[in-house]
């Protein structure tokens, strides 16, 4: 794969140099992070559509926070401190497929559960950290927690390509199961549609999305690009083409701008956050618009 | 209008059948009959156990007893629900409902060759042809019925169950849904469903059961719909296990 990612940078590092495109398309790293935007903008925008639909925002936001004790258990193990991905895939799916289980068997509100495992992780998180002090420098933790773009290197490239391959894979043509789960459990069963499956094998998907997100965006903040491109693209969409279009480029826009503008205006701010505050800007944007035009009045009941 | 086939729906059995859920009686022992290509009602006062019932049927609930299903010429169920849990600002038109209950294609896609005729067939048949483009989430209560009958029609059920259609229709969407439900009965079509309105069941229904935990009787309308019987169910004393 490095051959093939060669191919792509090294054209564009040649053209940063010459002054073709803007300077700091002469680092590496940049590329790097912009083919990681490209990758992951549609796929977190496509699949935040659903996210929103099933009303599973809050979810997300739990995984995020669970990577930063799967992290904690990686180095606790033994792995490397850049991609502890065995620890934050292993931690993490448990995470997600254990808080699906108890939602599914205690009937909980979702937000009940969740605001447990969100704490029990956290509280974990807070624990483990405590041992591991000694071994790293607690600025990597930075890059986990809001992102960095120097960090993004072949391997977290490699990751990204497989999940975001596999969820495209798999979500397409699962799209309208996984919702229909969502409407009313009985009709999906009727239709053939196990509900508790689907559910089980999108909470699965938005795990390892979220995880590969972290390098790029960060585990505080990768739930936010599941929900903002998409509640944008609702505020201005009629229907589920435009949602899903617009949320797709909304995502990827905020990805590929939250990278290129702290570089061009040399703003020293982690891309997480950056990618997050366009997304930001993205949605009053779509607020604006929805509230000044007569098209959306009376859109909902 | 109706086109005579030689199709057939199922006949139902209900033997002996009993739900428990967390340590509450549910139903018990209700026995009774669909016959094949009639309109069967349930009725009975809330909390009674229709829905379960149907639940049961549709092999959703741990029930005790029996169920026997004897398909006919083919087994499609479709499924009219009461209600959908979601969130009525989400931006999908009639059609992107459509497309996501009835095809694989992915909803965002848009309506396939193959479905877009199938389901402005359905839309035409309950009268919402012109609404296909309207957001899901702002039709009426009686609209959104109309939708969810029309998608119980594809693929074309040989057995449709329904709870409580008539929840939210006006007199056009009541009148619209009585028509489609005869002429299914006549192209062989089981019809089994839950119902409020006893005069409708009065009406349209070659059979009534009423369920109130137990079976509280089961028959023809004419004969089981007595204001001694109807008094009786639906005054506060409910049934026991």
């Amino acid at each position: 794969m490095h051959a093939f990612y060669d191919l792509l940078r090294i054209p564009l590092i040649e053209m940063g140099r010459n002054g073709v495109l803007p300077e700091f398309f002469q680092y590496a790293f940049v590329i790097n992070a912009l083919l990681c935007s490209l990758l992951l903008g549609p796929v977190l925008g496509g699949v935040g559509t659903m996210v929103v639909t099933k009303r599973l925002a809050f979810f997300s936001q739990a995984v995020g926070q669970a990577a930063l004790t799967g992290v904690a258990l990686g180095i606790l193990l033994g792995e490397p401190i850049s991609a502890p991905y065995v620890s934050l895939f292993g931690f993490c799916i448990l995470f997600g497929l254990l808080m699906n289980y108890t939602r599914n068997r205690t009937n909980m509100s979702t937000d009940t559960v969740i605001g447990v495992f969100l704490s029990v992780s956290l509280a974990m998180g807070a624990c483990i950290l405590l041992y591991v002090t000694g071994k790293v420098n607690m600025h990597v933790l930075d890059n986990i927690l809001f992102g960095s773009v120097l960090t993004v290197n072949d391997t977290d490239m490699n990751v990204l390509l497989i999940i975001s391959g596999l969820c495209l894979l798999i979500g397409i043509p699962l799209y309208n199961r996984m919702l229909l789960a969502s409407f009313n459990p009985s009709l999906a069963r009727v239709r053939g549609v196990n509900a508790t499956l689907y559910d089980y094998i999108f909470i699965l998907m938005i795990t390892v999305l979220t995880v590969a997100s972290l390098k790029i965006v960060g585990a505080v903040l990768v739930e936010a690009l599941f929900i903002i491109p998409a509640a944008a693209a609702r505020n201005v969409s009629r229907s589920m083409k435009g949602f899903f279009l617009y949320s797709m480029i909304i995502a990827t826009a905020s990805c590929i701008l939250g990278i290129i503008l702290p570089m061009q205006f040399e703003i020293p701010v982690p891309s997480g956050g950056a990618i997050i505050l366009v997304a930001s800007c993205f949605f009053a944007l779509s607020v604006l618009i929805r509230a000044s035009s007569t098209a959306f009045r009376g859109a909902s009941a | 209008m109706t086109v005579p086939t030689n199709a057939m729906g199922p006949a139902i059995h209900f033997e002996r059948v009993g739900l428990q859920l967390g340590g509450n009686c549910i139903l018990s022992n209700v026995d009774f009959s669909v016959e094949p290509g009639t309109i069967h009602c349930i009725i009975g006062p809330n909390g009674g156990g229709k829905s379960s019932l149907v639940r049961c049927l549709l092999g959703q609930m741990p029930h005790t007893g029996t169920i026997r299903i004897g398909w006919g010429t083919g087994n499609v169920i479709g499924y009219v629900p009461q209600s959908l849990d979601f969130d009525r600002t989400l931006p999908m038109t009639v059609k992107d409902f459509m497309a996501m209950i009835c095809q694989n294609r992915p909803a965002f896609c848009g309506l396939g060759r193959k479905y877009g005729p199938i389901v402005e067939h359905a839309l035409k048949m309950v009268g919402m042809e012109g609404k296909r483009q309207r957001p899901f989430g702002a039709l009426s209560g009686g609209e959104r019925q109309r939708v969810l009958l029309a998608q119980g029609l594809i693929p074309k059920p040989d057995l449709l169950v329904l709870d409580e259609p008539g929840t939210g229709l006006d007199k056009a969407g009541a009148s619209i849904m009585r028509d489609l439900l005869a002429d299914l009965k006549e192209r062989g079509v089981t019809i089994l469903m839950i119902h409020h309105d006893l005069a409708e069941v009065r009406d349209m229904a070659d059979s009534v059961t009423c369920i109130n935990r137990n079976l509280v009787f089961s028959g023809e309308p004419e004969v089981e719909l007595t204001p001694e019987k109807i008094l009786n169910v639906f005054s506060p004393a409910g049934g026991t296990c």
